[in-house]
């Protein structure tokens, strides 16, 4: 992804993101992704972005890893 | 859960108070699960009951993880094209299987009398209102993830990342087969900390809400 920056809003889910990470990328909705938190654990996707940003957040931001096959999980 | 600090050199550790972790895994719902009625049979399906001398839903576990008995009898009476994914409803809620079980009852249900009467379906899945558990995989997944999350708070993750994958399974195990020694030979590890520090770096918790949105996990500084 070149556009690693996104602002988005609070009550995204996991599963949002998922969704339009793949219409981004152009992956197929058959195709799986895993989103990752701190590079430990994937956050279920009913979880809202705005929840986990209040945990795990540092300087303004929640970084997010995305991967198509299983990574930290 | 807090903890505090006693006087001198002895630590009080939740895992010192064993009645309190034994009274907690082994809380139990006595539960009776009825088919849905619309759902087409081929004869009638008799309620489920899943009574105090039997098996009683426990309420750490999770309900995909406990209910294999409770499909099989539903699926005797269904012509094999009908059947698709479970899902259980509580009067028109749908029940979220990746809440523990004993939540989905102090949310929904706290306040009717035992036994909680489920309603069994398995057509319609409610795609905006639940995942999808088409494996066991699923749920353990699901678990690890929470437990994964639960240690980033606590240690920075370096406790669970320290364990080797065999520790990982035997926390599964222990709660998938009900085990609350092989539980907490592992799970201790992860509600310690060093004598150094004063708890833990901060303490994970949720909350939810009956009404209105669910969830908000929060930090805690102890």
């Amino acid at each position: 992804m070149r556009t690693k920056k996104w602002a988005v809003e609070r009550t995204r889910t996991i599963q949002g993101l998922v969704d339009f990470i793949k219409k981004f990328l152009k992956l197929m909705a058959s195709e799986q992704l895993f989103i990752y938190v701190n590079q430990s654990f994937a956050p279920s996707p009913d979880q809202e972005v705005g929840t986990l940003y209040e945990c795990f957040g540092s300087d303004g931001k929640l970084v997010l890893h995305y991967c198509k096959t299983q990574a930290w999980g | 859960m807090p903890q505090e600090r006693a006087h001198g050199r002895a630590q009080y550790r939740m895992t010192d108070d064993k009645d309190v972790l034994r009274d907690v895994w082994f809380g139990r719902i006595p539960t009776c699960f009825t088919l849905y009625q619309d759902e087409i049979t081929e004869r009638e399906a008799e309620p489920y009951y899943v009574s105090m001398t039997k098996l009683l839903l426990p309420r750490i576990s999770y309900l995909t993880l406990v209910t294999d008995k409770v499909k099989k009898h539903f699926q005797k009476v269904m012509r094999q094209e009908e059947v698709s994914e479970i899902w259980f409803e509580y009067e028109g809620t749908p029940l979220k299987w990746h809440y523990p079980i004993g939540l989905l009852f102090d949310l929904h249900a706290s306040n009717t009398a035992l036994p909680w009467s489920i309603t069994v379906h398995f057509k319609n899945f409610p795609e905006k209102d639940l995942l999808h558990c088409h494996s066991k995989d699923v749920i353990e997944a699901h678990f690890m993830a929470c437990i994964k999350e639960a240690d980033a708070l606590k240690h920075k993750s370096q406790v669970i990342n320290e364990m080797q994958k065999k520790d990982h399974k035997q926390l599964w195990m222990g709660l998938q087969n009900d085990k609350f020694e092989q539980f907490w030979a592992i799970n201790r590890k992860l509600m310690e900390y060093p004598p150094e520090d004063n708890g833990f770096r901060y303490i994970p918790f949720r909350i939810y809400q009956h009404y209105g949105k669910t969830a908000c996990s929060s930090l805690l500084d102890p």
